[in-house]
């Protein structure tokens, strides 16, 4: 082929290319004005779960385009299958760091999908809710966990399976808040209210209040305890906007709620810091968590939990860059997972203790990337510690082994 | 083919001309550029974010004192949320009274890297309020300002 002939295709290929942009443009504006409050449809955002089934399966769960949509890997995260869809009709989704589809398991192996709904205003969610029985080749019609249906913020959810198989999911809630505005009375903050499923997610209880005056739009850690409980670790609004947090176990019986103040650095402000804390509960009861707070200058802290009281074997993990930690244990082994950004990427970092905590190794990196990423998740698999870490280059599965 | 890119052109400027051009994309590489002292009093970035419900009364704050000087404050806004979410962000802006600054919007798919970059001693709470003297000055505040902090920007 001769020059005009390369020149004419390289034309034609351009022309092509800006069809699609601009198709891609239209049919984003179009799904824009069709749904209400929805942000403008795109590709996969950076806010994905991952989880280790019983038998090594990886599953991811992202949002891309309206839906929900699951992956799996055979093997350990290096090729991730096609993606299936888990709510058939498209619907907006929050897909962000802190407010992303979560993924969990039941013991026979059902698989448990949760996920928040923006509505029309701002500031508004719904917690939707889907299950697959079949080993996620179908799901179950999406549903709204919540049986109180006002447009208010009911998002951020968080998701688990308790000890007798219970679907636990915990969320932000602002009908507090909207009440007292109605009455005029002041009202710091939001609240975090739960629910649960004992039919395997095909129903859920009517919610129940864990605490008033929670922060606005942090993620809710939840961890099983060694006696199969739920437990919940938040970020709360003390006093005069102090975003402390709190710690809670959520019964799934008549027993009452009962939050307590569990981390105490004092931090004033009124803000969203976007940033909520991790926790994993070891086999002895060791509450494990991380948190971030900035009362002087921005800084990860890593402690042991002991509700009412400030933690113990406090450590700052990391200060100004470091965002969005996360913790997990086996047997007396912790890991803390951290990214770390300066003005050329992300490195995501790791430190280990083999004592439970009381001693941890120098912080190491363990990847890196230049494009934008997700917050770490740590995952353990028979005594192993893999960090579930979306890039925009793509999920990866970092294992946390020293090489 | 001509005819198919006229006709996308034509129904893409339909719908998106009542908000059209004021937001624009933040990259790393134009961050200096918004940092760099201006000639005389201040620029304040007003940093927000479509979850921030804190944000709302911190702009139109800024904006209050802005009117009150026009002359010594440059007010710019700064979207946290990435600019894929344009459409949300440009129509917030709007809705509070805010769309005559001039508007930018991350263009990464997550935050963080730009917030480093804008202040590496902020840690991406929102609303964060940047003041950048002619002096070359510097000050960053974290959450809504109260009426005392907002005196002392100038």
């Amino acid at each position: 082929m001769g020059h005009a002939g390369e020149e004419q295709r390289t034309k034609t290929d351009a022309m092509r290319k800006l069809i699609l942009t601009l198709l891609c443009l239209l049919s984003s504006a179009a799904l824009a004005h069709d749904m209400p409050g929805m942000k403008m449809p795109r590709g996969p955002a950076l806010g994905a779960s991952a989880a280790f089934d019983a038998h090594r399966r990886l599953w991811v769960v992202d949002a891309a385009d309206g839906h929900v949509r699951l992956r799996r890997s055979d093997d350990f995260g290096k090729t991730l299958s096609a993606p299936v869809d888990v709510n058939a009709v498209a619907e907006p989704i929050y897909d962000s760091g802190e407010n992303r589809p979560k993924i969990a398991f039941g013991p026979k192996g059902e698989l448990y999908v949760s996920w928040s709904q923006p509505r029309a205003k701002p500031w508004t969610g719904y917690v939707r809710f889907a299950r697959s029985l079949d080993g996620g080749a179908h799901f179950s019609t999406p549903i709204t966990v919540h049986h109180d249906r006002a447009e208010i913020t009911h998002r951020f959810d968080a998701l688990a399976v308790d000890g007798q198989g219970r679907v636990v999911i915990a969320w932000i809630d602002k009908r507090g808040l909207e009440a007292a505005k109605a009455k005029g009375q002041p009202y710091l903050g939001a609240a975090v209210y739960y629910s649960w499923s004992s039919d395997a997610g095909q129903s859920f209880v009517p919610e129940r209040k864990l605490m008033d005056n929670s922060c606005e739009c942090c993620r809710i850690a939840l961890a099983r305890t060694p006696d199969g409980e739920v437990a919940a670790f938040f970020r709360g609004v003390y006093g005069d906007n102090i975003r402390d947090h709190a710690f809670a176990l959520l019964p799934t019986d008549d027993a009452p709620v009962h939050a307590e103040r569990a981390t105490f650095s004092g931090w004033r402000i009124a803000a969203c810091p976007e940033q909520g804390p991790g926790l994993a509960i070891g086999a002895d009861g060791t509450r494990h968590a991380v948190w971030y707070e900035a009362s002087h200058g921005p800084a990860i802290w890593y402690g042991q939990l002991d509700p009412g009281q400030p933690p113990k074997h406090l450590l700052k993990l990391a200060g100004p860059g470091a965002s969005h930690a996360d913790v997990a244990v086996h047997g007396k082994t912790v890991w803390l997972a951290w990214n770390q950004v300066d003005a050329n990427g992300y490195t995501l970092m790791l430190r280990v203790s083999t004592d439970g905590g009381l001693h941890f190794a120098a912080p190491r990196t363990i990847a890196h990337s230049v494009a934008a990423v997700g917050s770490p998740q740590l995952l353990t698999w028979q005594g192993r510690a893999f960090v579930a870490w979306n890039t925009a280059d793509g999920f990866r599965l970092v294992p946390t082994e020293a090489p | 083919m001509r005819r198919l890119v006229l006709a996308a052109l034509l129904a893409l400027t339909l719908p998106a001309g009542a908000h059209a051009g004021t937001l624009a994309p933040l990259s790393a590489a134009e961050i200096p550029a918004l940092l760099k002292p201006p000639a005389h009093g201040v620029r304040i970035l007003a940093v927000w974010a479509l979850d921030c419900a804190y944000c709302e009364a911190n702009m139109q704050a800024l904006a209050k004192l802005q009117r009150a000087h026009p002359r010594e404050i440059e007010l710019v806004t700064v979207a946290t949320d990435s600019i894929a979410h344009g459409v949300a962000i440009s129509a917030r802006l709007e809705a509070m009274h805010m769309d005559s600054y001039p508007a930018h919007a991350y263009a990464e798919a997550s935050p963080e890297r730009l917030d480093y970059l804008l202040d590496p001693d902020w840690g991406g709470e929102t609303p964060r309020t940047e003041v950048i003297r002619a002096d070359g000055s510097r000050l960053g505040i974290s959450g809504e300002l109260t009426a005392a902090q907002l005196q002392k920007l100038l």
